[in-house]
């Protein structure tokens, strides 16, 4: 009995003393994962694919990151140029290289759907793990978040992919630059200083939780803050194409949207414009008779500083945000008159 | 007695799992987050968003060309046909995007960064977190700290809870919260605090990220307390460093321990730091600081001290070297008095009371033609001089 239990002693000893060389001699090995954020970046990473693809071009890298969101194998990146007909391969997170069918693009979001062609698809050995979709998202700022992604290219075949960690920095919703060029993207974003490099585009942003939130993009520059900015694009806008495209099989070319029709609105407020290069700020000139603006209150020298949520900083503003609205339509017009701001509604009219 | 193996085996595999299970991490991060939920919902009424209209002075930089110049077509006789030169800002052009203010009390008073109003705006507004807006009149100033005070007519505002600095710990948490992207909530970057004491102890260090996204804004502990105003400065603290924005280098001007300082700017007075005039001999290791040279009609020139003299104490302080004395001078502003004790060439030695000034306009002239001069003109520009 004695002799047993010495046994199981030294056993369960030397089964500790193995378990701890292990860990020293295999140091590629994993140890298993403890705080919770461990425990969801390994639950996740099997959803995240590397994606590689040609390019001839030097300021664009020809690799990104992919999540997959179907069983079929759905797996949705950032519609880069990368991203070509029988030109782009995806690695699984096992090593596995599958090549791919190209979808047509969002335009909207600037993501494409790509899917694991049939031959590859059969020949996998375990099912794909998809992310689902949150359509509605309740973060507030503040939220730990971790972003994933093959940035700089540093995981080849089965090595993981990039974690960093940071927190929801704001859901915005503001003007956005790439190098040089405005980004006519209007929907919200969910900016976070988890850092976002090239090659981290088209991965996920997730919470602690392992709740899927946003797709990475490239890096913008804020026209507010003219400085660079990490975002994701968030899941809630995604939904549609990504269920269009698995519903559909080959989702169709998107149609495109009906181009907006511009009408002039009718105000009668002339501003002390000079129409030099830099506007100056929208203080008016002089209100017409009987006009909406008139009708408000507004004087001559009082400046304009807000309609609606829309900051008013100069008359190009001014004119750029009118282009928002329609005849008939009420918006509430905040002006600074001597040193008091006053608000009031205006309901513009049509052009006689 | 039989037992003992037993209990032997059980504790061996305690110990056992222990080392294997290593150091467990007591706070995971969803702990962390309802405190900083907390700590957030607790500062968060007192930021508020600093708008700006008008104003005419360009920032520094921008030497660049937006658009293509127009190259003359052909190659030009005798030489290789020019290239074009590169777009894009050299410099920087500050955004014009709103940034934040923090109330500074119930009756009005709102401290926001000098980089709001680096364009001299005509018209400054406030915009409460309710969503009231006031215009707010500019008041004083603090260039050293790169903060400005403004005042609006309102009452019963929230007023957050100041930390001490000098009792901040290197590596606590701290967030920086802001309110240019204009949602309801501010906006929030993590990070902790790297250093305190920087800048002449006007400013503590942090990783989180600091840009104009969030200058002016509040950096804040876990507990809610403000520590300090998130400031564009270099380690100089002259002046905005665009290198520095989202580096992970953020220095937040610390508020609680310039009570006396707020007082005066609150009258309008604009501070700067204070400026002696002095040049050291390098060669002198110490005790004391020896001057090499001494700016004619600075202070310390008024005040009889010349060139070779050696500087033995500040204020009372023994002064060790040289860089030690700059470091008690740079803590002071203009205005200031110092006593000096100074040992003359001959070893006579003497007191004085030296009166800072602010650094003269002329030497600020002197180094921003050598700033000037370090950038290197582009191609197009050594043409036209």
């Amino acid at each position: 009995m004695r002799l047993l239990i010495t046994f199981t002693a030294s056993v369960v000893i030397a089964g500790v003393l193995v378990g701890q060389d292990r860990e020293t001699f295999y140091a590629f090995n994993d140890r298993a994962p403890k705080t919770k954020l461990e425990k969801t970046i390994s639950k996740v990473l099997p959803s995240i694919v590397k994606v590689h693809g040609a390019s001839g071009l030097k300021t664009i890298q020809s690799y990104s990151t992919g999540i997959i969101v179907s069983k079929q194998g759905h797996i949705l990146t950032l519609d880069l140029i990368l991203v070509q007909v029988d030109r782009t391969k995806i690695v699984l997170h096992d090593g596995t290289v599958c090549e791919v069918d190209v979808y047509p693009a969002e335009e909207k979001c600037g993501v494409r759907m790509l899917k694991i062609k049939d031959g590859d698809f059969k020949k996998l050995k375990k099912p794909l793990v998809p992310m689902s979709i949150s359509k509605k998202q309740k973060h507030r700022n503040g939220t730990f978040v971790v972003s994933l992604g093959n940035c700089f290219r540093l995981a080849e075949f089965s090595e993981k992919v990039s974690a960093t960690l940071g927190v929801i920095v704001s859901r915005m919703n503001t003007g956005l630059r790439y190098r040089l060029m405005d980004v006519d993207y209007g929907g919200e974003l969910i900016v976070t200083d988890a850092p976002n490099n090239p090659g981290h585009y088209g991965g996920g942003l997730f919470t602690i939780r392992g709740e899927w939130i946003g797709l990475n993009t490239k890096i913008v520059e804020s026209t507010e803050t003219n400085s660079q900015v990490s975002a994701a694009i968030p899941t809630s806008e995604l939904a549609a194409y990504v269920e269009r495209c698995i519903k559909k099989g080959r989702a169709g070319a998107v149609e495109p949207e009906d181009e907006v029709v511009v009408v002039p609105v009718h105000h009668g407020i002339k501003l002390f414009d000079h129409g030099r290069r830099v506007s100056p700020p929208a203080y008016v000139e002089r209100v017409k008779r009987g006009s909406p603006g008139r009708k408000v209150g507004l004087k001559p020298d009082d400046l304009i500083v807000k309609i609606d949520r829309h900051t008013i900083r100069t008359c190009k503003d001014f004119r750029r945000i009118l282009k928002l609205y329609k005849p008939g339509q009420t918006v509430q017009v905040t002006f600074k008159r001597g040193t008091k701001i006053k608000q009031s509604n205006m309901t513009f009219e049509e052009v006689k | 007695m039989r037992l003992l193996p037993l209990v032997m085996s059980v504790t061996t595999l305690a110990v056992g799992l222990a080392a294997q299970g290593g150091s467990s991490i007591r706070y995971g991060f969803l702990e962390l987050q309802d405190t900083l939920y907390n700590a957030m919902d607790k500062v968060a009424p007192s930021t508020v968003t600093v708008q700006t209209f008008g104003g005419t002075r360009k920032v520094e930089g921008g030497k660049r060309p937006l658009t293509p110049p127009k190259m003359p077509k052909g190659t030009p006789p005798g030489g290789k046909k020019k290239k074009p030169p590169p777009l894009g800002m050299k410099g920087f052009l500050q955004s014009q995007g709103a940034t934040t203010g923090i109330i500074l009390s119930e009756d009005g008073w709102i401290i926001v960064s000098k980089f709001a109003l680096n364009y001299d705006p005509t018209t400054i507004l406030i915009t409460l977190h309710d969503g009231r807006t006031f215009n707010a009149v500019r008041k004083g100033e603090d260039i050293s700290r790169q903060i400005a005070l403004v005042k609006i007519e309102a009452e019963g505002l929230p007023v957050p809870k100041f930390a001490d600095p000098n009792k901040v710990k290197v590596g606590q948490w701290a967030f920086v919260l802001g309110r240019t992207f204009g949602a309801k909530d501010p906006s929030v970057h993590m990070g902790v605090v790297s250093a305190t004491r920087r800048v002449f102890g006007r400013a503590l260090q942090t990783d989180a990220y600091t840009s104009p996204a969030n200058y002016g804004g509040p950096l804040i502990d876990i507990e809610g307390r403000v520590l300090g105003i998130s400031v564009p400065m270099d380690a100089s603290g002259r002046k905005a460093n665009v290198g520095l924005y989202d580096s992970g280098i953020g220095f937040a001007a610390s508020i609680a321990d310039i009570q006396p300082l707020i007082e005066r700017m609150k009258k309008g007075e604009v501070l700067h730091r204070g400026f002696l005039g002095i040049g050291f001999d390098m060669s002198h290791l110490g005790p004391g600081a020896k001057l090499k040279t001494v700016i004619e009609k600075s202070a310390a020139y008024k005040a009889g001290i010349r060139k070779s003299y050696t500087v033995l104490s500040i204020d009372g302080t023994k002064v060790l070297n040289n860089f030690h004395l700059q470091m008690l001078v740079g803590i002071k502003m203009a205005g200031d008095p110092v006593h000096l004790k100074v040992r003359k060439r001959n070893k006579e030695e003497f007191g004085v009371t030296v009166f800072l000034t602010k650094v003269p306009d002329a030497q600020m002239a002197a180094k921003k033609k050598a700033e000037a001069a370090a950038d290197e003109p582009l191609p197009w520009e050594k043409d036209r001089k």
